[in-house]
């Protein structure tokens, strides 16, 4: 015994810490107490062994005893009972630890269990007794040690039945438990365990005393058979065949105990098993939640079917429902609609519109069920000149109808169930039936949960594919931006001729305002600025060709008109129909203290002239790039040259900065711009450029989103180096 | 924006009201790849209430002119507010496409 408690402690101490077991995290932990349990059974079928041979060899030798001095007299009670104990937990242990092996639903193999690993011992048990019976009636010899053989053999059987028995219904009546049903429970194990002292103290549990506690623990079983969720969730076949099992189940209760019933002090043994009270209330419970589970099993079976069609309408509520999450196509949730609400209503006819596009007269037949396409039409124009084809209709009664009594229809009730939100319809279903009042209001409202679940859905999975486009746009739009800010350059070459300042800022969509420089000899430099029409990813590819083109053809270092001329016919071979770019390209010669440059469709160049202190804008000719594409566009750009004088300032910008515009939708304008030079030429080009960026920004407001790029670069010739 | 036709025997007048943006080209180009508008032979385009247009809005126009031109119909824009005559020229769209201040004058221009 002492053995056996060691072992129960730890346990259910790990049992304990492992039902907090979530993830495979403590894989050690659940090896080693994989490694405990097996240790454990194999510990416990060892100890079940040894106890029941030594029980077996002590009766076999009491009865020899008693054979020869008659006496009744056995010679160890107290060391039968401990072995008879210890037997009795052993087998009720290793059971309980192999029961934990069952889970899940299927509730008929849990019965198969205890039949085919308890019911059949019953079974085995009576066949053991026929053979005896048969060998004594035809040698007609009696043989006490035989027959104490087969009873203790039959005990074994009994306490393997009634273990395995015992440990299969507590995990069936703890299904779906609550935390008072696990305590009960739980109680009532260690009070039917604690009835084994008495068998080991050899107390008699009959006498009077223990009476009415035998009764109490008879009602608290009583209360404990009451819990039979089970058998619920059994559908109608399954129940058929649960009672095949139960009544097999409760036979072979029915013959141990009247085995055992029967041969209770009888003269002719030297050990009587009926008196284990253990044995008769793990019994008692046994037989008495068969009993109850055959009789819940057999009256809920004509209801099962109500139960079943309410559950499988729930799965498939469910089933719709994450039908987004399974990222389902409509297509989809259609054939789940149509599936669900045919079986749902037993409608014996159906079919199911769908509405493509937002025209109401594309009509897809997406479904169709033991109805002609040539009965469809026939209903549809009667609905037409009814004028009720796309609103809830209900009619249980066709025939008193003169229009529907004149199609001669097999049927006689018709539902219409419109699919549609506030502001869009689906389609349209169309369930027939081929009996009176078949639409009854409870099916109606299980029917209309149904296409109201379907709408949520289809909206739902619209708006998922919405956003996941949005989504794919806003990354395109980051990686536009990213493309963007790697192909400006990030710091011009500073130098003694001139100072220059930049300023770019881009638009959340991403404009396609660029700029660059190229140092084409020591003392000259070519600036370009641009803006690629269209916004986005196109944008910045776009931007990627025009810078390849400038750098690649100023290689060559060629005028700025000509530089037009070749950009525009390279990219006319790949710029899209839509696609222009505008340009402008400025080279500066220190040496000769002029600039060259050329406008291709780009804003106008302000300039401030300190020798004539005058600001003014370039006023040239020049055709964006890509608008004509073919020769023709030569006639279209100007070249213009002009000589700088010290402090003169040039300021180059895109149309984000002139376009700019304020709450009032107001333009910032050029004007305005040329406004601001006349008030701060004399600056440093770094402020000159702060200057008129402040001066946007306090004319459009504090905006977070600018509609278009903005790029501003001023430009201011120093005077000549003294050590020139 | 809104765009809206008149016919007048052989010639359309596509009056453009609002603001040619990026999304609202994508009406404009549907407006002008209609096949249709291939069988007249003037194309009017009232601006008056253009108030602004984005380089979208002129890659519309731009893809279309050389089709127009292959076809021998006459695009003409008038009524042109300032600032978005400003744009056009900008871009040099001026030299390329023809712009005249009233309804008269490109009627007058379209007849010739």
């Amino acid at each position: 015994m002492a053995k056996e408690q060691k072992f129960f402690l730890p346990y259910k101490l790990i049992k304990s810490r492992a039902s907090h077991f979530v993830s495979p995290i403590k894989l050690s932990t659940v090896f080693r107490f994989m490694l405990y349990r097996t240790n454990a059974k194999s510990l416990f079928i060892t100890a079940a062994l040894i106890s029941w041979s030594l029980l077996l060899a002590n009766v076999l030798l009491a009865a020899e005893s008693m054979h020869r001095e008659s006496s009744n007299a056995l010679d160890l009670p107290f060391v039968n009972n401990f072995l008879i104990v210890v037997f009795i937990i052993s087998v009720f242990g290793f059971q309980r630890l192999s029961a934990e092996n069952l889970k899940g639903i299927d509730f008929i193999g849990y019965l198969w269990n205890i039949f085919a690993k308890g019911g059949v011992a019953a079974y085995l048990s009576v066949a053991l007794y026929m053979v005896y019976r048969m060998v004594t009636n035809y040698s007609s010899v009696q043989s006490p040690l035989l027959l104490h053989m087969v009873y203790q053999v039959n005990f074994g059987l009994l306490v393997l039945f009634l273990a395995k028995a015992f440990y299969v219904w507590r995990q069936l009546l703890l299904y779906h438990k609550n935390k008072f049903l696990q305590i009960a429970w739980d109680w009532y194990e260690i009070l039917l365990f604690a009835t084994l002292i008495l068998t080991l103290l050899n107390f008699n549990y009959s006498s009077l005393i223990f009476m009415p506690l035998l009764g109490l623990i008879g009602l608290y079983t009583l209360f404990l058979c009451t819990n039979l969720k089970w058998v619920a969730y059994l559908t109608f076949n399954k129940k058929g065949r649960s009672l095949i099992l139960l009544v097999a189940i409760l036979l072979a209760c029915y013959i141990f105990f009247d085995f055992f019933y029967d041969f209770a002090d009888s003269p002719l043994l030297v050990i009587d098993y009926s008196d284990v009270g253990f044995l008769l209330l793990a019994m008692f419970f046994v037989a008495l939640y068969t009993l109850a589970s055959f009789l819940v099993a057999l009256f809920s079976l004509p209801t099962s079917s109500v139960f079943e069609q309410k559950s499988e309408d729930l799965l498939n509520f469910q089933r719709l429902s994450q039908s987004i999450q399974q990222g389902q196509s409509e297509k989809q949730v259609y054939d789940m609609l149509f599936e669900s609400t045919v079986k749902a209503s037993d409608a014996s006819a159906a079919w199911l519109e769908i509405f493509k596009g937002e025209k109401k007269d594309e009509i897809e037949l997406c479904h169709q069920l033991t109805i002609e396409e040539e009965q469809i039409k026939r209903i549809r124009h009667l609905l037409l000149a009814y004028n009720i084809q796309h609103i809830d209709y209900i009619n249980n009664n066709l025939d008193r109808n003169p229009g529907f009594r004149d199609l001669t229809l097999p049927w006689k009730s018709l539902i219409i169930l419109p699919i549609k939100s506030k502001k869009h319809l689906f389609g349209v279903l169309y369930l027939l039936k081929d009996i009176e009042q078949g639409f009854d209001r409870e099916t109606v409202n299980v029917l209309r949960t149904f296409t109201n679940q379907t709408i949520l859905t289809i909206e739902n999975l619209r708006l998922v594919h919405e956003s996941l486009q949005n989504e794919r746009y806003k990354e395109e739009l980051k990686i536009a931006s990213v493309v963007q800010d790697s192909l400006i350059p990030k710091k011009f070459p500073s130098d003694s001729w001139f100072e220059i300042s930049t300023y770019a800022k881009a638009a959340k969509e991403v404009g396609g305002d660029f700029y660059d420089f190229l140092q084409l000899s020591e003392s000259r430099i070519a600036i370009i600025i641009g803006d690629v029409s269209g916004k986005g990813i196109s944008a910045a590819f776009h931007m990627a060709q025009m810078k390849g083109i400038f750098h690649g053809l100023m290689q060559q270092d060629m005028p700025p008109s000509e530089f037009m001329k070749q950009a525009n016919s390279a990219l006319s071979r790949c710029l899209e129909k839509t696609s222009f770019i505008t340009s402008a390209l400025y080279i500066i010669d220190y040496r000769m203290k002029g600039f060259m440059f050329a406008r291709a469709g780009h804003c106008h160049t302000l300039y401030y002239n300190s020798m004539m202190d005058d600001t003014f804008y370039f006023q040239t000719d020049g055709l964006g790039l890509g608008i004509i594409r073919d020769k023709s566009y030569n006639n279209h750009v100007r070249e213009m040259y002009y000589d700088y004088n010290p402090t003169d300032v040039m300021v180059i910008y895109t149309d984000g900065i002139v376009e700019a515009r304020n709450p009032q939708n107001d333009e910032y304008g050029e004007e305005r711009l040329r406004y601001m030079l006349t008030q701060t030429y004399h600056l440093e080009a770094e402020d000159i450029k702060y200057a008129i960026i402040n001066d946007l920004e306090d004319f459009t407001g504090p905006t977070e989103n600018i509609y278009d790029d903005q790029t501003l670069l001023v430009i201011k010739f120093k005077p000549t180096q003294p050590s020139e | 924006m809104k765009i809206t036709n008149q016919i007048k025997d052989t010639t359309i007048i596509i009056t453009l009201d609002g603001e040619l943006d990026a999304s609202s080209s994508v009406m404009l180009d549907e407006a002008l790849s209609d096949p249709e508008i291939m069988t007249y032979s003037k194309i009017l385009v009232d601006c008056k209430d253009l108030n602004y247009i984005s380089s979208a809005g002129l890659g519309v126009f731009i893809s279309h002119l050389q089709r127009f031109e292959d076809a021998q119909i006459k695009l003409i824009f008038y009524n042109m507010q300032d600032k978005v005559r400003n744009v056009f020229e900008i871009l040099g769209l001026d030299l390329l496409m023809t712009i005249v201040s009233d309804y008269e004058e490109a009627m007058t221009i379209a007849d010739e």
